[in-house]
């Protein structure tokens, strides 16, 4: 689903983000993407959504050399893509329904299919009782919950995820895992980039390490530390 | 696409609802960038209107000398008339000089009386396409025959024509700088309302919306603005010409000082079209930078 071919990434004035990475992700795996602030883990993940060029290498995103796509493509990419940010990036004068719906609105989804989607996403992360409610108006868990149901409201094959835990308690944390866990079963292809210890050894599965740029580590049913 | 047109339709007026402060403040500095357009054009109208009509008094006289052939006197109307520079030509002759000089001093009968209708001379009064052409015509047609002198306005008709070339170079410059400021003021408004809503763009960026579904609700949202201060702007104008200059005119009879009301439509139409030009090419300039991503 996901493959890097000796990726590497370098910022002006020669800041090494990424060196040489190569892995390949399958389809409806579960991985976690590890490693300190600078690893380069953000870095990893604005490339798969083409927001940055790799200096060398190749990506692959669903089977396609993403680096040969017109800049016009690009929001098409996207639409394979759904994104969850630790700060949620909810419009905060629109309502839970509102904000899911925009996803679908803005990628010119007919009414139909918005009315029939939004409300059975937003039942599917649990919060139906607050379809009208402002974002301000919900705890950290229920607006990651939102961020995630209108990520997944396109029905994307491929879920992202950057640092979702890290606004929230331990267990609201847990919480939000589940839910992308089951996602995960229901057959998206998840990758989440974490510096949450906590999250990772709970739920073992497939990490990927970073340290400097450089992929250090990939274990198929890893914890955070070296184990 | 008809559902599209639906989603811009309705995006436009809730985003003008949403963000009532910012419609506002964009209407309302749109409306003054025009308001300040249209003011100097209006002032500009009546100024080139009283400058054209002191113009248009400026003629070229002939007189002729009393025992001029009417062959001379023929020959002086075809050459005349035959000349470029010339837009019309009349013949003004002893009887009519003095029924005029009659007229002028219809108060003072003591001054006619005492002039023989034969005094005033015969003359051809020319009118020039150009004032500033006075000068050269008036020297070749003096000292052809039959002609006796030649007059035209000289040093005060310069100065005029100096001053009202002054005017319309100012006037140029004005309305150069107004549209200049009303391109500022009106692409910066935009900007601060794209601004205030950069993490929509963000949002509708990574959700994967095209750029153009992004744009569309932007220039839409412009034109509105647009056309309401333009709309504003022509009002206040309206109300300028009946309030002040429509007065000021009943009071001063013999300048040209109001405009018609057909030329504050025509102005608006044109405050109309700049307001919606700045307003799609200022959403789409200042819409660039939040949309590489």
């Amino acid at each position: 689903m996901i493959r890097l071919e000796n990726v590497s990434k370098v910022y002006k004035g020669s800041v090494v983000a990424l060196r040489d990475i190569s892995t390949d992700i399958q389809k409806e795996e579960f991985v976690f993407l590890v490693g300190s602030s600078g690893s380069g883990k953000s870095t990893f993940i604005k490339m798969l959504l083409k927001e940055e060029e790799p200096s060398e290498g190749t990506i692959y995103v669903a089977g396609k050399d993403i680096g040969q796509l017109p800049r016009w493509r690009v929001p098409y990419l996207r639409r394979n893509i759904g994104c969850v940010f630790q700060d949620f990036k909810l419009l905060a004068n629109k309502s839970v329904r509102e904000n899911v719906a925009f996803a679908l609105e803005v990628i010119g989804r007919p009414k139909h299919i918005i009315n029939q989607r939004v409300p059975a996403i937003i039942e599917l992360v649990g919060l139906t009782e607050k379809l009208n409610s402002l974002p301000h108006e919900l705890s950290g868990g229920e607006q990651q919950r939102v961020c995630i149901a209108r990520a997944m409201v396109n029905r994307p094959p491929i879920l992202l995820a950057d640092e979702p835990t890290g606004n929230l308690d331990p267990s609201t944390s847990a919480d939000i895992m589940n839910l992308l866990e089951r996602l995960n079963e229901s057959g998206t292809t998840v990758l989440i980039a974490t510096h949450d210890h906590a999250v990772v050894d709970r739920s073992r599965k497939r990490v990927i390490e970073l340290d400097g740029g450089k992929l250090v580590r990939d274990q198929v049913r890893g914890v955070y530390g070296i184990g | 696409m008809a559902l599209r047109v639906n989603y811009f339709v309705d995006e436009t007026v809730s985003n003008l609802r949403r963000n009532v402060l910012l419609t506002l403040a964009a209407v309302s500095t749109v409306s003054i960038s025009l308001l300040l357009l249209g003011v100097v054009m209006v002032g500009g109208e009546v100024l080139t209107k009283m400058v054209s009509s002191w113009e248009g008094k400026v003629e070229l006289n002939v007189f002729l000398r009393d025992e001029a052939t009417p062959e001379e006197v023929a020959a002086i109307k075809t050459q005349t008339t035959g000349m470029p520079e010339v837009e019309e030509v009349f013949f003004e002759s002893k009887e009519q000089a003095f029924e005029e000089y009659k007229r002028m001093f219809k108060d003072s009968p003591a001054i006619t009386e005492n002039v023989d209708p034969n005094a005033l001379p015969a003359s051809y009064r020319i009118k020039l396409k150009d004032p500033n052409q006075a000068e050269p015509v008036a020297s070749r047609l003096q000292g052809q025959p039959g002609v006796d002198e030649v007059q035209f306005g000289g040093e005060a008709m310069k100065r005029l024509l100096k001053f009202t070339g002054v005017v319309r170079t100012i006037l140029v410059i004005a309305i150069v700088l107004t549209l200049g400021a009303a391109v500022l003021l009106i692409a910066n408004t935009i900007r601060l309302g794209i601004y205030a809503r950069r993490k929509e763009i963000g949002i509708m960026k990574l959700v994967g919306a095209t750029n153009w579904f992004i744009r569309v609700p932007f220039i839409f949202e412009g034109t509105v603005q647009a056309a309401l201060g333009a709309l504003v702007a022509s009002a206040l104008i309206y109300a300028g010409k009946v309030f002040g200059l429509d007065r000021m005119q009943d009071a001063i009879l013999f300048l040209p000082l109001t405009v018609s009301s057909g030329s504050i439509i025509r102005m608006f139409f044109t405050l109309l079209l700049i307001g919606i030009v700045i307003g799609v090419f200022g959403s789409t300039l200042a819409l660039r930078r939040f949309l590489e991503v």
